[in-house]
């Protein structure tokens, strides 16, 4: 990767030049972190010391929950990103998998009536099938077709709602196991939220993808340079769809455990998800034009998101208000970092 | 001999190829009007009412709204960009102006002060909207995604905490008479008139000023449009307050028509303006498009909806079936765009 890394990803030859000082690869080894470990760390230490409550285990508890969600989410966009795509869908996948998976526990409650846990891994099952699909649906239409992500994923996420809506008549869905419920959704294993482990496993599984494997390195040359990707014999169209595919089911992933937290299942999950999704990436630096991006720096992204969010609802900021300061931060964070890397390249 | 003979093959050659282009572009042109007739046709055959007057002229006044969203959307896709705000400014220009109407009207204020202050306050909002996203979009150079959706969540911040989340009742007739109910061509509805004066006006911006030229280029190939000498960061500036100006232009109409002021008004306009402008024909890799594929894509679309309520098709399944047709005609347009 660190070999490979500049040469495929098109980065100027700056990074190739030997380092000289410590001073200097200090430096460097900071830039591509960027600014915002530093930004989180600040906000971190100043509402610790400002709001009250903010580090009760509580609240810290609640913040890590509700971000691990956004993390799996974030993370799946980001490699839609990569290859220069785009997935309007994902907030619609989830609630279609949310529906899906409880419709099918329901259903098949009966059949299993001894045996939650065959339940619970059908219903599992049904709402991964739904993301692989709307995934595979996007990955073809972009590959095949060559149609724009932006319409493909506007197209399948009116069709992924229209389904969920259709399916539940907009009632949610009662009925699930109990240790789907209350052992998993809102279950703690060693003082944790499950949803935490599931995220840090996603982010753990993308990061090893992204640094050690082939993919890792085609995804980031496919959204580089196209053309140049398949001159050099790799199997753009495959890679292209893999990644849709793995992006919808991450959303999958996402609305299973939320489903689980909630207790039933919603065709009427909120609508921001998507474009907070898309936030959480940007704001971490994975460019929109793709070829760029990075799967730790998104788990940042998305838990600074959510840190803000929570800070702002201890400090008793009407959620109207809250949405002007999240816009006016994710303008700010990217104008930053296009800033900065400006006066990187001057350099 | 041979040279001549070879030049005049090729020269024949180059004129089929000519030939063949200018057909395919008449295609491109005709596709659009044709699916539309076919469609409306082929509902006849179950639903004759979508043939009468009263319900195309109903299907003509409610695709000029959208003609006005698909035609700012329009501006800023032509320059490879977009606007993700447009719903949301538009619900905040409803609010403010509903604001505003009411508040003159309590206070008795005389009928043109009433229209010419809410036509200030909406299209003012508008140019702030749109100075907004021109600003980070042309001068910071941020992706134009971000920067929408940015403002996007600050509008909708807005439009919600200044109406505290309620619709403003009661916008004043001195407001909504002249941009709805009156006559200004008889037998033509105003919204139509207003929509067609919009849309001259766009198209000769846009194919007889060096602005509008510039605009293409500009999508086209950005570099070209520095070399060549165009202030691009200018004409990206003033395209973004064209889109935010049309976008609150229609808002103002949409504010006169419901007689209220909703901060629900634009929720799903962004996506709806996008869609129109595209399936008209409207590239989103910039460069391609103009006010035709705009006024097509908007009739399509509203159709489209229309003959699925007088169906009587559920909203659910109304929901998938557009959504089926928006990848169906983006198809299509890949189809037209790799023949031509």
């Amino acid at each position: 990767m660190r070999l490979v890394g500049p040469i495929m990803s098109g980065r100027s030859s700056s990074e190739r030049a030997g380092p000289t000082s410590v001073l200097e690869r200090i430096l460097r080894s900071y830039r591509p972190a960027g600014f915002l470990p530093v930004l989180l760390t600040v906000l971190l230490v100043s509402f610790a010391l400002f709001i009250p409550n903010f580090v009760a285990v509580q609240n810290l508890l609640n913040v890590l929950r509700s971000s691990s969600y956004l993390v799996i989410i974030a993370a799946g966009q980001m490699l839609v990103l990569i290859v220069g795509g785009f997935d309007l869908s994902q907030g619609a996948v989830v609630a279609l998998t949310s529906v899906t998976s409880a419709l099918v526990m329901v259903a098949f409650k009966e059949t299993f009536a001894n045996e939650p846990g065959l339940i619970i891994l059908v219903g599992v099952l049904a709402g991964l099938g739904c993301g692989a699909i709307v995934g595979l649906v996007n990955g073809l239409c972009v590959a095949f077709l060559r149609i724009s992500p932006f319409m493909v994923t506007l197209g399948t996420m009116s069709i992924a709602t229209g389904c969920a809506l259709l399916l539940t008549s907009g009632i949610p869905v009662y009925g699930m196991p109990k240790s789907y419920v209350e052992g998993f959704g809102r279950g703690l294993w060693l003082d944790l939220p499950t949803a935490f482990y599931l995220a840090a496993a996603v982010v753990a599984v993308i990061w090893v993808m992204q640094n050690y494997t082939r993919m890792g390195r085609y995804i980031l040359a496919i959204g580089g340079n196209m053309q140049a990707a398949i001159v050099s014999g790799v199997p753009a169209k495959t890679y292209l769809i893999l990644s849709y595919v793995i992006c919808s089911m991450l959303a999958s992933v996402s609305g299973l455990a939320f489903t689980a937290q909630l207790g039933s299942g919603q065709a009427v999950i909120n609508a921001q998800l998507t474009l907070e999704s898309i936030a959480a990436a940007v704001i971490a630096g994975v460019s929109i034009k793709g070829g760029v991006g990075r799967v730790e720096m998104v788990a940042l992204g998305a838990i600074l998101l959510l840190t803000l969010t929570n800070a702002m609802d201890l400090l008793r900021i009407d959620p109207r208000i809250q949405a002007i300061f999240l816009g006016i931060i994710v303008v700010l964070a990217v104008a930053l970092d296009e800033l900065s890397q400006r006066r990187a390249a001057l350099v | 001999m041979s040279e001549a003979s070879i030049s005049n093959v090729s020269l024949r050659s180059a004129a089929e190829t000519s030939r063949h282009r200018r057909a395919a572009r008449w295609g491109f042109v005709l596709l659009m009007p044709l699916l539309i007739v076919a469609m409306a046709l082929a509902v006849s055959l179950v639903e004759p009412r979508i043939l009468s007057l009263r319900n195309i002229i109903n299907i003509l006044v409610q695709s000029s709204y959208l003609l006005l969203f698909a035609s700012a959307q329009m501006v800023v896709i032509l320059t490879g960009g977009f606007d993700l705000s447009l719903g949301m400014a538009v619900s905040v220009i409803s609010v403010a102006t509903a604001l505003a109407t009411t508040g003159l009207a309590a206070a008795d204020a005389p009928a043109w002060l009433v229209f010419v202050a809410g036509l200030a306050v909406g299209l003012g909002v508008g140019l702030l909207v749109g100075a907004f996203n021109g600003l980070f979009v042309s001068l910071a150079g941020i992706n134009p995604f971000v920067v929408t959706l940015g403002s996007l969540n600050i509008c909708y911040g807005l439009a919600t905490t200044i109406s505290g989340g309620r619709p403003v009742f009661n916008v004043p007739d001195a407001f909504t008479r002249p941009l709805y109910d009156g006559t200004f061509i008889p037998g033509i509805p105003i919204p139509v008139t207003l929509a067609i004066v919009v849309a001259v006006f766009l198209h000769l911006l846009l194919d007889r000023t060096v602005f509008g030229r510039a605009l293409y280029l500009i999508g086209n190939n950005p570099r070209a449009a520095n070399l060549a000498g165009i202030p691009s960061k200018r004409y990206l500036f003033l395209a973004y307050v064209t889109c935010s100006l049309l976008a609150a232009f229609g808002s103002l109409m949409l504010t006169a028509r419901t007689g209220s002021g909703e901060p629900n008004l634009g929720g799903s306009l962004m996506l709806e303006s996008i869609a129109a402008a595209v399936i008209g024909g409207v590239s989103l890799q910039g460069g391609v498009g103009g006010i035709v594929p705009a006024v097509l894509g908007s009739i399509f679309v509203t159709l489209l909806s229309n003959a699925m309520n007088l169906l009587e098709v559920g909203g659910y399944v109304q929901q998938i079936l557009l959504g089926c047709v928006i990848i169906a005609a983006i198809f299509l347009d890949r189809v037209r765009a790799t023949r031509a």
